[in-house]
């Protein structure tokens, strides 16, 4: 068998439309009398108007789309079809009713709530083929497709497909930002850079009234929505990091303070870390995407905090590989894993792996009933080796070669940038310019807007690109205004990928051996074709 | 065979230089090469200055050598073995800030320079390594153990005890930079710890820069803002690490510290003093 005809890919958005009854795994061996009577407490518990924590309510069935305001049970524990098999959404405060509750119901003007973009059946996150089975069930009339930022501009025609291509296309939301950078009451910065736009395809950026150069001079950039899962390990400051965990590994700066608490926060959270805390990023959210006309209460986002920091996610099953967690198989799979893991730790040594060990499957596993089950585990299991062991050079990677490893130096995808045990994101706190951005190393993005970015004399250039720096999104440089990064962003999880496609922050890769492509290509991996395969296998299982 | 006798008659050219004696000073600007050593390890790094080969090293997190970067080669000549294929210095390794594309060589793995892989398990504490050790044994026997952070978090530094006497810490930086190597910054957490518990009458804090004055003659120099800069950003870590800001005494001297071309980078600094 050749390693690409490993997998077979289902027909997606039938898959999709099927309304599952998902039981746990440990059910799934039940005799069908019994199931069925699962099933039935499940459908009984999903009408109940309050909270109802008993475990028959974590397995109803669920809609693929979460409606802002519907009165459902977000239950304790729930699988959704997704690309490969299954994703797992462990709710580990338990089932509750989502009426009146803040992140389900819609706290702004244009009829969306958090669940609109960050939606349990894609792990917490969104991908493109929802976004375009919502356009053709509402003819594009579903507050996703808001305006304001579910558009390519709010001064299109609405009506038009073309106006919302970049949301179609590529799963990606309009974010934007005030030109020179400004923090929520604070003054504007003095950036160390002037920003032109070179094309502007979706006319944002020169619009007499978004655009750059309008009476609120803004920048847009397009980008996707990270999934609200899993959040201790994005939120606990990172052991074993040196120096500490009050410093930025790259230049050695404070870490930023919690207004709330007054203690050191890390900047996971959001790709250019403009928002600290959960509760910030909500408030935040509210304005901007869900145009709320005024404050979110403080009970709002208490409690929207509470539920984001109970979610974990993570695939659970594979059409082929079957049971991903469970006795018997890679201990790091599934969300349970998570909710049990410690976060914030290292995982790049040979113990910890990052995701733990595959071994158990280098054979198939001893559960496997089939060739093609067997096939596909060890095909994972050997994509573990090549994520954690397979070294490539890696060079001109701003604000991270340049932080001190030298340029090049030779890591794995696993003792490289994705080295949070479980995880798979940067532990060290910092943002880099892997190339997803910037000129020359983005893939083509015809359909995204150019902006070319020019640095003071006296400013420290970016480390490998200079002071003249063509890129579609200037990134975390949108915040601090400096020119060293102009086009980083902060890396991120890797857990339930198969159910929130497109990746990366611009939404290049469609798929996941788009993803590995992307990378084969940056650094000159020189990957076999049966290496990218078993990565593929590999990624899609975590 | 041609190459070959490139080769060879370049390994005989740069053997058949009069090698400098040790403690001899050197300060150069030149292109660092990168040098693979092998599909398991990292690269290591060396530069050529008037016909011979100098490593490239720093100490830990000083900052490694960048292609498309020129490096500033401040040191002596070291006794002792080779390092990267090439003699070893005893100084510092600076990274020049502006770009320079000519400098882009790889030099592929020759099967001849080979590195030794570090092992994160070969550093920490005796208990981290001991802890490790052990783990990774159990984990072998059971896999759900590889999910156990390996590394254990480094014990904490004992709490000081009377008599507080004074007490100094000096951060050395690359030429023209504000970032302090990571293990002074752990110091300087210990000394603000220390200081919180002797509860230090006053802290100072004093900021320099200087040139570097290279063996051909030229003067580098810094740029004029960083003796403020490395000394106000040391005041904030021990401002924000608790100790009170205003007894925080802040200073940095304007001028540049003259290069005099033999140890320049021991002047890019900051001295902090706590005072009981």
């Amino acid at each position: 068998m050749n390693a690409s005809d490993q997998k077979a890919t289902p027909n997606l958005p039938t898959q999709r439309r099927l309304r599952w009854l998902r039981l746990p795994q440990s059910r799934q061996r039940l005799p069908r009398s019994s199931r069925a009577l699962a099933a039935c407490v499940a459908l009984v518990t999903l009408g109940l108007p309050h909270v109802a924590s008993t475990a028959e309510s974590s397995y109803a069935a669920d809609p693929a789309w979460w409606q802002p305001g519907d009165s459902r049970v977000m239950p304790a524990r729930a699988e959704y079809d997704d690309a490969s098999g299954r994703v797992a959404v462990l709710n580990a405060g338990g089932a509750f009713s989502t009426k009146g509750h803040a992140f389900f119901t819609a706290i702004g003007s244009n009829g969306r709530a958090c669940v609109t973009c960050h939606q349990p059946s894609d792990g917490m996150g969104l991908s493109v083929d929802t976004v375009r089975r919502r356009w053709e069930e509402t003819q594009g009339k579903d507050p996703l497709f808001a305006a304001i930022d579910g558009s390519n501009c709010p001064s299109l025609p609405q009506a038009d497909r073309a106006s919302h291509s970049l949301l179609l296309d590529r799963g990606l939301i309009r974010v934007y930002l005030p030109w020179p950078p400004r923090a929520a009451g604070a003054p504007p910065l003095q950036p160390e850079f002037s920003i032109e736009v070179v094309s502007d395809p979706t006319g944002c950026n020169t619009d007499p009234v978004y655009g750059l150069h309008s009476s609120t001079p803004s920048i847009s950039v397009f980008r996707r929505p990270r999934p609200v899962a899993n959040l201790k390990y994005l939120l606990e400051l990172p052991h074993g990091v040196p120096p500490s965990d009050f410093l930025f590994y790259n230049d050695k700066s404070l870490m930023p303070r919690n207004p709330e608490t007054g203690g050191f926060v890390t900047l996971q959270l959001m790709s250019d870390g403009r928002d600290l805390t959960p509760k910030l990023q909500a408030r935040d959210a509210a304005g901007m995407h869900l145009q709320a006309q005024g404050p979110v209460t403080v009970a709002q986002l208490e409690q929207i905090e509470t539920f984001e920091k109970q979610v974990y996610m993570a695939q659970s099953t594979d059409h082929v590989g079957q049971d991903l967690s469970g006795p018997g198989n890679p201990p790091g799979l599934g969300p349970e894993a998570l909710e049990k893991g410690a976060p914030a730790r290292l995982g790049n040594n040979p113990i910890n792996r990052i995701f733990g060990s595959f071994t158990m499957w280098e054979k198939g596993g001893a559960d496997a009933q089939t060739d093609t089950q067997r096939t596909f585990r060890e095909s994972v299991a050997r994509g573990a080796d090549v994520f954690y062991l397979r070294r490539f050079i890696i060079n001109d990677v701003g604000k991270y070669n340049d932080k001190g490893l030298g340029n090049p130096f030779k890591r794995s995808c696993g003792s490289g940038c994705h080295n949070t045990l479980l995880m798979g994101m940067d532990l060290a706190p910092g943002y880099m310019d892997l190339g997803l951005n910037n000129l020359p190393w983005a893939t083509p993005r015809p359909d995204l807007p150019l902006f070319k970015v020019v640095c003071d004399a006296a400013a420290v250039p970016q480390s490998y690109l200079g002071r003249v720096i063509y890129t579609h999104d200037p990134g975390r440089a949108l915040i601090t205004g400096k020119c060293q990064d102009v086009g980083a962003s902060m890396t991120q999880q890797s857990r339930g990928l198969a159910a929130r496609a497109p990746y990366f922050m611009n939404g290049s890769a469609a798929n996941l051996r788009e993803l590995v492509d992307f990378y084969d290509r940056r650094f000159n991996i020189g990957y076999t074709e049966t290496e990218k395969q078993d990565l593929v296998n590999f990624l899609s299982v975590l | 065979m041609s190459r070959c006798l490139a080769v060879f008659l370049g390994l005989f050219a740069y053997g058949a230089m009069a090698a400098e004696p040790v403690g001899t000073p050197v300060s150069f600007l030149a292109c660092p090469i990168a040098r693979d050593t092998g599909p398991e390890v990292d690269l290591c790094f060396f530069t050529e200055h008037d016909g011979k080969r100098y490593a490239l090293t720093n100490p830990p997190d000083f900052g490694s050598p960048q292609l498309k970067h020129r490096v500033l080669v401040e040191g002596r000549i070291k006794d002792g073995p080779t390092a990267c294929g090439a003699t070893v210095l005893e100084g510092r390794v600076s990274v020049m800030t502006e770009l320079d594309a000519s400098c882009n060589t790889v030099v592929p793995f020759d099967n001849v320079i080979k590195g030794v892989a570090g092992g994160v398990f070969n550093s920490g504490s005796p208990q981290q390594r001991a802890y490790a050790q052990d783990l990774a044994q159990r984990a072998a026997q059971d896999p759900v153990l590889s999910l156990e952070p390996a590394i254990l978090d480094p014990p904490a530094t004992p709490k000081a005890a009377p008599p507080f006497l004074v007490r100094n810490l000096l951060v050395i930086y690359p030429f023209d930079s504000d970032r302090g190597p990571g293990p002074d910054m752990l110091k300087l957490k210990d000394l603000v710890d220390y200081a919180l518990t002797a509860k230090a009458k006053r802290v100072e804090v004093i900021g320099y820069r200087a040139d570097s004055r290279l063996s051909d003659g030229t003067e580098l120099s810094e740029r004029g803002t960083l003796a403020k800069d490395r000394a106000q950003k040391v005041a904030e870590i021990i401002a924000a690490l608790g100790y009170n800001k205003k007894l925080v005494n802040v200073r940095w001297e304007d001028g540049a510290i003259p290069g005099k071309g033999d140890e320049d980078w021991r002047n890019r600094k900051v001295e902090v003093t706590v005072t009981p």
